[in-house]
């Protein structure tokens, strides 16, 4: 059976290709959905996706309303409290990292220029949300 | 002077009534004569005391046979109709009834001309509970002879009330009175705070050595002298050389007091006094006080080289002057100390509109206007962020830092709002100053901080250096008196001397204010200055901030073509047809190079980052600080690779500990890698500051400093290469030798131990090992 939608916040096409080549090789059956920007997130949050997504992967530098906003507005939504949000950024700035704890973050990464490590830390990711961590029903 | 020491001999006259004739020549101390009751009257009038119930006569001066035609023998228990007639008689007894005759004699009436007599004026005052009845010659002869003395007084007071400033009020005064009196010099003569006095204006015949400027110490005028000046308007001596005619009898027959000469104008003057003006060759007096505010300010004092008169008329104009003369000085002096202080607070304004102009305090000392310009010194200076700014005379650096030092210890400076120090004999307060007394006899010092050691100091020299001696007290002929040379011009110079020596003109109120004024001003200013700064520093941390988002951003926004990069040539690698020979290889290569380019992104974020953050200092063990470095770069550390010594304990640093975990990680991976031989050995330690030991190379300032080092047996740096082997992403070797690096990892080190305000450096032979050096002197310096 499917699991429940990943939503990809992402503007770069090869970063998001890495995050499907992640989950392809740890053979997830969740559906990947992409935003290419933070008010895309927001939009399908409020839309189609509404009650079922099961993990948000939030990059920062997104064009227009960038994943500081998305971020902020999703954690400012009671409905959305549970979302488990992790952040995957090129950002190494510690005020970036203090700032996502802060609103809200459930984890943050930092994307390696290694394509080896970078499919590595994503599928950490997904075996941990995805796999150790017991979520609300 | 004033006081009379319990020591001093019994006086000559015992118990009984003194005479100037019979015991003046006799006095050791001009301030022990009772010139109040001098038993004698100047013999050019005579004068009669009278018994207040009945008016008869119970003294008269010896000399009325010649002004009355009666002995005096023949004339006391007289009735003074006897002398006056019974008209006089009956005019004296309707003035003691109507007025008031205690403070000063009144003209009574004059009594005509007698054979061989001349008409006399007489006046009447009481005192002491007898009536004084004084007879002098009516002089109708002189200059002024029919003059209308109401309106030359009236002019003259005109003209007074015109004057601004003191000394042009008192020329004012000098000239009137020599117009009134047309004596050959009048003078007036100013007492300053300590009793000396100056000749602040004159007026004399053109033939005359000008005196104006000169000083004279309080001596010249007795302590007595001044008492009496206070209650009276007028003092005559139409002849000084003149004798001395005593009161018969002596005392008072139904008290046995002597006769209260204060406000008899015929008073016998002292010896001391006649003898003074003969010294100077003057032979008649006029002397008026002027007061102020109740206290004796000054005199107008006359001088005429020959003896004269004073007529009655005359006498009271000068009195009238005299009056007019204390009620109008005060509005002089206001308006002289009203334009002080408007200049005072002009220049101080523009220094400070100035300084505030320039940003610096260079202006209240290098320009026109200056510190100096304002208040009169000789020099000022101003210590303000750890340096004298001085103009003018002043002492040098090490006695201002002395004096700086002592004027902190006094309390004065302690006060909140008046912190302000002054003196006029400095070297009498501070023994550090003696030898100073050209520059610094008189300082007036305010505190701009306490805790900056900030002060404001003007100084002034000794009133020695300051006195004009306008006229030379020596071309006057110092004629030896019966007594000898006491009290002549060149005597009371030595005697003034002697008495301003390491002492300097007074400060003024106003001055003291003015100081105070301009202190705060400066505060406001140097308040100014640090909000400047803070805003200048605000918009430096702005930049900073800015330039921190930039470098991430620009970081981050090369990472993603890096990253795609890096992710396709994965891919290639991974697909079958890539796999092996010369393609294989390529591929390799990009990939590495992309890493390459990645952690050179790194190393320049860092380093962007390092010179930047806040240290955060506290007293730091060192050897825990090396213990959490060496497990920062364990990975490296293989444990039969490399040996580690720590020959003594680290001591304790000032420091920020993370940072200089950095430092020693950052060289011991430097060790550990550019290794000759499987095994390194390395040494981390330290030199204590006041250790004895070689310091190879170090720079001059760190000399008394700790040094800390890290030691190694590695490959060595060719000399050519210490200062190179610092610079940003310069490397030594090749590549990839070594286990590879960008080389930022040593500029970080430096930029590191530079923002603790230390130094690094290093002393090392090829092949045979490096020592690298850094001082942690726990102030953050500038980073360079």
């Amino acid at each position: 059976m499917p699991g429940r939608p990943i939503l990809v916040v992402e503007d770069s096409d090869e970063d998001f290709q890495t995050v499907q080549d992640a989950a392809r090789r740890a053979q997830l059956p969740h559906p990947i959905v992409r935003a290419s920007s933070g008010s895309d997130c927001l939009r399908q949050l409020h839309g189609d996706l509404r009650g079922r997504l099961g993990l948000v992967l939030l990059d920062l530098n997104t064009p227009g309303d960038d994943g500081r906003e998305a971020l902020r507005e999703i954690r400012s939504d009671d409905r959305f409290k549970a979302l488990p949000l992790v952040v995957l950024t090129a950002s190494a700035n510690p005020r970036d990292l203090q700032f996502c704890y802060a609103h809200g973050a459930n984890a943050y990464h930092v994307k390696p220029v290694d394509h080896a490590l970078h499919l590595q830390v994503l599928q950490q990711i997904f075996a941990y949300w995805l796999g150790s961590v017991v979520l609300p029903a | 002077m004033n006081s009379r020491a319990t020591a001093d001999p019994p006086l000559p006259w015992g118990t009984g009534p003194y005479s100037i004739k019979r015991h003046g020549t006799t006095l050791t101390s001009c301030d022990s004569e009772p010139v109040q009751t001098p038993g004698c009257i100047q013999a050019h009038g005579a004068l009669l005391v009278l018994r207040l119930s009945d008016l008869r006569i119970l003294q008269a001066s010896e000399n009325t046979l010649q002004h009355l035609g009666e002995a005096a023998e023949q004339l006391l228990g007289q009735p003074v109709g006897h002398v006056v007639g019974s008209t006089g008689e009956a005019r004296l007894r309707e003035m003691l009834a109507h007025e008031a005759l205690e403070r000063g004699p009144a003209y009574a009436f004059t009594l005509p001309a007698r054979s061989g007599a001349l008409p006399l004026d007489v006046s009447l005052h009481t005192s002491g509970g007898v009536a004084v009845l004084e007879f002098e010659s009516t002089v109708r002869a002189g200059q002024h002879s029919g003059s209308d003395f109401f309106l030359l007084v009236k002019s003259a007071v005109g003209r007074l009330q015109a004057a601004a400033s003191v000394r042009g009020f008192c020329q004012q005064v000098t000239e009137e009175v020599r117009a009134i009196t047309g004596l050959d010099r009048v003078m007036v003569y100013r007492f300053h705070p300590d009793h000396h006095g100056e000749v602040i204006a004159e007026s004399r015949r053109d033939t005359l050595a000008p005196w104006l400027g000169l000083h004279y110490p309080a001596a010249d005028i007795p302590q007595p002298a001044r008492e009496i000046f206070k209650r009276i308007w007028i003092r005559p001596l139409p002849d000084a050389a003149g004798p001395l005619v005593e009161m018969l009898p002596l005392a008072n027959p139904d008290n046995g007091h002597a006769l209260d000469m204060t406000h008899c104008a015929l008073r016998g003057a002292s010896v001391m006094y006649t003898e003074y003006l003969a010294n100077m060759g003057v032979a008649a007096s006029l002397t008026m006080p002027i007061m102020l505010d109740g206290e004796l300010w000054g005199l107008i004092a006359c001088h005429h080289y020959a003896a004269t008169q004073f007529p009655y008329q005359v006498r009271a104009a000068c009195e009238l002057l005299a009056q007019v003369a204390s009620l109008q000085l005060k509005s002089a002096e206001q308006a002289e100390q009203l334009s002080y202080r408007l200049r005072l607070e002009e220049v101080h304004q523009q220094l400070v509109a100035r300084s505030a102009r320039e940003g610096d305090l260079l202006a209240l000392t290098a320009h026109q206007p200056s510190l100096l310009d304002a208040i009169d010194a000789g020099g000022a200076a101003l210590y303000h962020l750890d340096r004298w700014w001085c103009v003018g005379r002043v002492p040098d650096v090490t006695q201002l830092d002395e004096l700086a030092a002592w004027l902190y210890g006094r309390p004065e400076l302690e006060s909140a709002t008046r912190p302000v120090f002054v003196t006029d004999a400095l070297a009498r307060a501070c023994p550090a100053a003696e030898g100073l007394e050209d520059i610094a006899s008189g300082v007036l010092a305010v505190a701009l901080s306490r805790q900056r050691r900030g002060l404001m100091i003007w100084f002034r020299p000794q009133t020695l250096q300051t006195v004009k001696w306008a006229g030379n007290p020596h071309d006057e002929p110092a004629v030896p008196g019966p007594q000898g040379l006491r009290l002549s011009p060149r005597a009371s110079f030595e005697i003034f001397v002697e008495s301003v020596r390491g002492q300097s003109p007074p400060w003024a109120g106003i001055e003291i204010d003015a100081a105070l004024r301009l202190r705060l001003l400066v505060l406001e200013l140097v308040i100014t200055r640090a909000e400047r700064l803070a805003d200048l520093n605000a918009d430096l941390t702005r930049s900073n901030d800015e330039l921190d988002a930039f470098a991430y951003v620009a970081s981050h926004d090369l990472k993603e073509p890096l990253r795609g990069i890096h992710r396709y040539a994965h891919q290639l690698l991974e697909s079958a047809e890539a796999v092996d020979g010369d393609n294989r290889r390529r591929i390799e290569n990009m990939m590495r190079l992309t890493v390459r380019m990645d952690s050179l992104l790194d190393s320049l974020l860092h380093f962007s980052r390092v010179g930047r953050m806040e240290l955060e200092l506290e007293d730091a063990d060192l050897n825990a600080v090396l213990e959490e470095a060496l497990e920062m770069i364990g990975a490296q550390r293989p444990e039969s690779r490399c040996s580690i010594e720590i020959p003594r304990p680290l001591p304790n640093a000032r420091c920020d500990p993370v940072r200089v975990r950095e430092i020693y990680s950052n060289l011991l991976a430097n060790s550990i890698k550019y290794k000759q031989q499987a095994d390194v050995r390395i040494e981390v330690g330290y030199l204590a500051a006041d250790e004895a030991a070689a310091r190879p190379n170090a720079p001059p300032e760190t000399a008394g400093q700790a040094i800390f080092y890290v030691k190694d047996d590695g490959i060595g740096i060719a000399q050519r290469h210490h200062e190179q082997v610092f610079r940003m992403f310069k490397r030594m070797h090749g590549r990839d030798d070594y286990g590879g690096g960008v080389g930022a990892g040593l500029t970080i080190v430096q930029k590191l131990v530079q923002r603790h305000g230390g130094r690094v450096w290093l002393d090392s032979s090829l092949g045979v090992g490096t020592t690298f050096f850094f001082t942690l002197p726990g102030m953050p310096g500038e980073a360079r």
